[in-house]
């Protein structure tokens, strides 16, 4: 079966970002090859992407170029994955899942007349179909979905792939953009830091992470003081920094901070992908949660099956008296 | 204009779930709203009261049972709800869904559209983007801020590594909310009063075609690749034992130690 697959190239600072490689070997391995792999990369003018081909690995890289895409909108970067899925025939668009993916997917299959494979982390033919592993229930379940007609679409969890090493893409073509600046429905205002706290996650040896089954705030404090039992610093799910028990910036996983300390301990944290990715990197992983089932246990070393609550200041008290 | 709320109902969050089948067990589960929903409902709620939506109202695709759901909307201070009736088993696929949602928000002069980034359950993240882009209306995703400025609407959007991006949109648009984007109200005993009174329209909706957007196939636990040692005895005792590993495996000196 040689059917071509589509994956979206994003600009970083430094070239293209991991998740670009990481989707593009994703896109290689169901392809059957990097040849049949196209990258579709929006830009302003063409002479942004300079230096890129060098380093995309793709069998062609596709620029879709007009003023429109001078800088990124849900609409405009749909759009233009639109027109290059089009030019290149792929039967199978993938997307990162994180925040660009979660704007311009759903866009995309509405226009196919489809709906996207999400949180996707597997993915084979199954005949004129496309079968997606995916986590379900916040990352308690797997989930095996059918999109059973073609092109189909899909959002890639971030590490489910490794990255692709950069190298040059086979060709390049340049399509003027289908969609004007003034057909755009939404504009980029600005790109700003949340403004971090001072706390730096990412430099620390030794990181103990607050989950939402803490039950409030106001139980938040045994996990500050293991942290300095521990000589380390206080980080959260993403489900406690909503609930604003502690400032987003906080927060480990996708859409937050990746850290990888020495020693990780994660505290009534259940474990869903997108804080696993944030945190998968440390050396050692604790974890504490009353459900013996938590994905959590399958990322860590050691773990305690037990009340939080409960089983925290214990640990406290052992680090005390063990010095 | 108004200001639409699509909610969903799940089941509860605390509830022990199995996998059987392709789904998991729900002969035996409590439901309620989504909880994302809630900060969906609480953003519709404050753009009427800011003066910038005429009416609220409330939309669900679900079973019988899923008025409930309108219900708690309504007792927040939703004006109306629309339930379009279909099987739960129906839900599976997010583009059946959203193109009923959007049959429905077509007919309602919606100005802003709000969804939950994602259901608990089937956790596609999707169907207010399919709504969008069904009906041609703006799209922002993961909002953790709005703003009306001139008439216009700012979210702002959270983006990896702790940056923000203001997205102004076009109106009519739909914005799918991140929790903590507010703090959804409690029900008043007033407002529970009154929501008897709202009107809920019922819309029996047929049956999908085939083929349509996903279909489940399976459903289970993840696999564990390395699995962590758990640590037997009483929470004494497992704390104790706890100590020695974590100093062995992380190679790290905690301040209590004694050089």
């Amino acid at each position: 079966m040689s059917r071509r697959v589509l994956t979206l190239a994003e600009r970083s600072e430094s070239g293209v970002t991991d998740a670009s490689y990481e989707l593009i070997e994703a896109a290689s391995r169901l392809a059957g090859g990097p040849d049949r792999v196209s990258a579709v990369l929006p830009v302003g003018d063409a002479s942004e992407a300079e230096g890129l081909r060098e380093v995309l690995p793709a069998g062609e890289l596709l620029l879709v170029e007009g003023p429109a895409h001078a800088s990124p909108t849900a609409d405009g970067t749909a759009a233009a994955v639109l027109h290059a899925r089009e030019a290149s025939g792929a039967e199978c668009v993938l997307l990162p899942h994180d925040p660009v993916g979660w704007d311009v997917a759903p866009l995309v299959a509405a226009r196919l007349g489809t709906a996207a494979a999400t949180a996707v982390s597997a993915l084979s033919w199954r005949g004129d179909g496309l079968v997606a592993r995916r986590s379900a229930f916040l990352g308690k379940f797997v989930q095996e979905v059918e999109a059973p007609g073609l092109p189909a679409v899909a959002t890639v969890e971030r590490g489910a792939f490794p990255a692709r090493e950069p190298g040059p893409a086979l060709s390049v073509r340049i399509l003027p953009s289908p969609v004007g600046p003034g057909d755009l429905r939404s504009r980029l205002v600005e790109v700003r830091d949340a403004g971090a706290g001072g706390v730096d996650l990412t430099a620390a040896d030794v990181v103990v992470a607050a989950g939402r089954g803490l039950g409030g705030p106001e139980n938040l404090d045994i996990v500050h003081e293991l942290a300095a039992a521990l000589g380390g610093v206080v980080g959260a799910s993403r489900a406690v920094t909503d609930a604003g028990w502690l400032p987003h910036e906080l927060q480990i996983g996708s859409s937050g901070a990746t850290v990888s300390p020495k020693l990780y301990v994660a505290c009534a944290i259940s474990g869903a992908i997108q804080h696993l990715v944030g945190m998968r990197g440390s050396r050692f992983v604790v974890a504490i949660n009353k459900d013996p089932d938590a994905p959590i246990f399958g990322a860590a070393d050691v773990g305690i099956v037990g009340d939080a609550l409960e089983v925290i200041p214990l640990v406290t008290e052992a680090v005390r008296d063990s010095g | 204009m108004n200001a639409v709320a699509l909610v969903k109902q799940v089941p509860d969050r605390n509830s022990a779930f199995r996998p059987a089948g392709d789904w998991i067990d729900e002969s035996s589960l409590g439901y309620g709203i989504n909880d994302y929903d809630r900060y969906a409902v609480e953003a519709a709620l404050a753009l009427k009261e800011a003066g910038h939506a005429a009416e609220t109202v409330a939309v669900t695709a679900g079973p019988a049972d899923a008025g409930q759901v309108l219900r708690s909307c309504l007792a927040m201070g939703v004006d109306r709800g629309v339930h379009l009736v279909t099987d739960r088993a129906h839900l599976a696929d997010p583009f059946f869904v959203a193109r009923a949602l959007a049959g429905a928000v077509s007919g309602l002069d919606a100005g802003v559209v709000f969804a939950g980034l994602l259901a608990e359950d089937s956790g596609h993240g999707q169907v207010g983007g399919l709504v969008a882009g069904l009906l041609g209306f703006s799209f922002a995703s993961a909002a953790t801020g709005l703003q009306f400025r001139d008439g216009r609407l700012e979210a702002h959007r959270e983006l990896e590594g702790g940056r923000i991006a203001v997205v102004e949109l076009r109106l009519p648009a739909v914005v799918a909310v991140q929790t903590g984007i507010n703090t959804p109200r409690y029900a008043s005993l007033r407002g529970i009063m009154a929501s008897r009174r709202k009107p809920v329209e019922r819309v029996e909706l047929a049956a999908p075609a085939d083929g349509g957007g996903l279909r489940r196939l399976t459903l289970g636990r993840p696999e564990r690749g390395a699995s962590a040692e758990i640590l037997p005895g009483s929470p004494q005792e497992a704390a104790a034992a706890l100590v020695p590993r974590m100093r062995a495996g992380a190679g790290v000196s905690f301040p209590g130690d004694t050089a």
